[in-house]
């Protein structure tokens, strides 16, 4: 899958801004602050309506302007149009001309998967971070889940909020419990089956980013080790003491570990961000697996923190996604290294919310 | 541009507070009414109010009747053993236009929701429960929506009403008909999927 053309309007420093990009492997230079990351931004909010870093999408319109416009032309299996509009009044999003009605219809049109110094949280954060993850893949791949997952917080937060009452109505906590094992038990049929496959994925990224080939095993943590029901039966009186619901897929975790050992506790920094982005990798070799085209992937400055070895570990994996009718973005700061991809390579400069191509 | 004058304005923010009429619409209603012919606004006006006035809640079942009780409740023709347990009145317009239930109702007023702080009390159930014990009814058929309030709830009544009636059972889910599968979303295809019934 690849952006053949982008269109901005507004979008963070850039006023306006008409490119046109080809399958493949494009750097984008330039110094701080002069827009390389606003033009990823770009590109993942077509894919996820979304910003990555964690900000409203009212930061996202330039600087004393009402809205922005996303605009792209993008050929995957199909060639889609795509105008995407958004201001304090509203959303606006077209495919093809016409106006998307359900969110769960477009989702998919484009996919990106983003590798960015953040996803060093993958490891070292809280297991909140690791299930968002499982969940993005997960909803990606899996026809269902997110529907699943949805019934899964309403009936969690039903729960937690008749816990919380001072007089229950046991037979009322049954019914919402009811709901919760059904939907919760869906979800961890599918996190578990997902999780051999997404190791095999991390542990061969890892195997070719990490020279010195240690083991890398990932693992599921349920919370939940036997049966939902019977475990929620067992935590009832402890439940009600805090008022909510101790137990269920909402407190699951992976286990992330390097020779055996807690990646989280013994690796090193730099053993840490080869994790984190052998976890980026294997999203988006599970997102080839179930749609057979590769999503468009965008690195936002992490090749300055790794290591010689490491970069010569990750572009030949980069490399390949460039290559099948696929497109990698990379930002980059400074260019002494970029000899090592090749001739086939798209330089483009950022300066002042302008792009430039390279000769 | 000079303000609209206090009664049109007044109207026009009454009209904006109905359901699906945006400010755009009640302003061209609005306009339409203060300059359509004013025997029409006049029988429009008493067709509101005389509704409203005349139109109430079932006293037994909760649909919307001029008489009490309800015609459906009063039909001998309609078989009172059996009860449809719908959320709101507007349901039991819906199934009567299907044509195929020949029971009666009983309209629930809403659906349990922990998070809307509307417990059971809330809700017409006490006076279901009087029904079934005071009524030879024999069977319920609850009909309210396949989300996670309407699939709880259903199942609240179901264990609070379980041996007092002699059935209890739940709305098929399924295809719509007349509609390709490719039309249907996953979690109505697998309902779908395990609800299958043999071909006779």
């Amino acid at each position: 899958m690849h952006v053949a053309r982008l269109k901005l309007r507004d979008f963070r420093n850039y006023r306006k801004l008409d490119a046109e990009f080809v399958p493949g492997f494009h750097l984008i230079l330039g110094s701080n602050a002069q827009g390389k990351t606003n033009l990823l931004e770009a590109i993942y909010a077509l894919a996820t309506l979304r910003s990555f870093r964690g900000v409203g999408s009212a930061q996202l319109v330039h600087h004393g302007r009402e809205g922005f416009f996303v605009g792209a032309k993008i050929i995957g299996t199909a060639t889609t149009e795509i105008h995407f509009h958004w201001s304090a009044a509203g959303r606006q999003l077209s495919q093809n001309h016409q106006a998307v009605r359900r969110l769960a219809d477009y989702f998919g049109t484009v996919r990106a998967v983003v590798f960015c110094t953040e996803d060093l949280q993958l490891v070292k954060g809280l297991a909140r971070g690791r299930r968002r993850f499982m969940d993005l893949i997960l909803s990606q791949t899996v026809p269902n889940y997110l529907t699943t997952l949805q019934r899964y917080v309403q009936a969690l937060r039903s729960r937690n909020a008749l816990l919380k009452q001072r007089t229950q109505d046991t037979a009322l906590l049954a019914s919402f419990t009811r709901e919760l094992v059904d939907a919760g038990t869906r979800i961890m049929q599918a996190r578990a089956q997902l999780l051999p496959n997404l190791s095999r994925h991390v542990a061969a990224a890892y195997s070719q980013l990490a020279p010195e080939s240690e083991l890398m095993t990932m693992t599921y943590e349920p919370a939940v080790k036997t049966d939902f029901q019977t475990e929620l039966n067992r935590s009832s009186a402890r439940e009600k003491v805090v008022c909510t619901t101790l137990v269920g897929p909402h407190r699951d975790d992976i286990a992330l570990n390097l020779q055996g050992r807690s990646a989280a506790q013994f690796a090193s920094e730099g053993q840490k961000r080869s994790i984190a982005i052998a976890l980026k990798m294997a999203q988006s070799e599970l997102l080839i697996q179930s749609t057979g085209v590769p999503p468009i992937l965008l690195l936002d400055d992490v090749m300055g923190e790794l290591d010689r070895q490491r970069r010569d570990g990750l572009l030949p994996l980069l490399a390949r996604n460039g290559e099948q009718r696929g497109q990698v973005f990379m930002t980059c700061t400074e260019e002494n290294w970029t000899h090592e991809l090749g001739r086939d390579l798209h330089r483009w400069q950022v300066a002042g919310g302008a792009l430039k191509r390279l000769p | 541009m000079t303000s609209l004058p206090e009664p049109m304005a007044r109207l026009m923010s009454a009209l904006a507070s109905l359901p699906g009429i945006g400010p755009r619409s009640a302003e061209r209603i609005g306009l339409h009414l203060v300059q359509a012919e004013s025997e029409m606004v006049r029988s429009l006006a008493q067709a509101i109010l005389e509704s409203r006035e005349k139109i109430r809640n079932c006293e037994t079942c909760g649909t919307l009747t001029e008489k009490q009780p309800c015609l459906i409740c009063t039909d001998t023709a309609r078989d009172a053993a059996t009860l449809c347990i719908v959320e709101t009145a507007v349901d039991v317009i819906s199934i009567e236009k299907s044509g195929t239930y020949r029971g009666r109702y009983h309209v629930l007023g809403g659906k349990l929701s922990p998070l809307k702080g509307i417990e059971p009390e809330d809700l017409r159930i006490s006076q279901l429960e009087q029904r079934v014990a005071n009524a030879s009814v024999r069977e319920l058929i609850i009909a309210l929506d396949a989300d996670v309030e309407g699939d709880a709830t259903s199942h609240y009544l179901a264990q609070r009403l379980a041996g007092r009636v002699a059935s209890i059972t739940r709305l098929a889910q399924g295809l719509p008909s007349g509609l390709g599968l490719e039309f249907a979303d996953e979690l109505t295809l697998r309902r779908a999927i395990e609800g299958r019934r043999n071909i006779q």
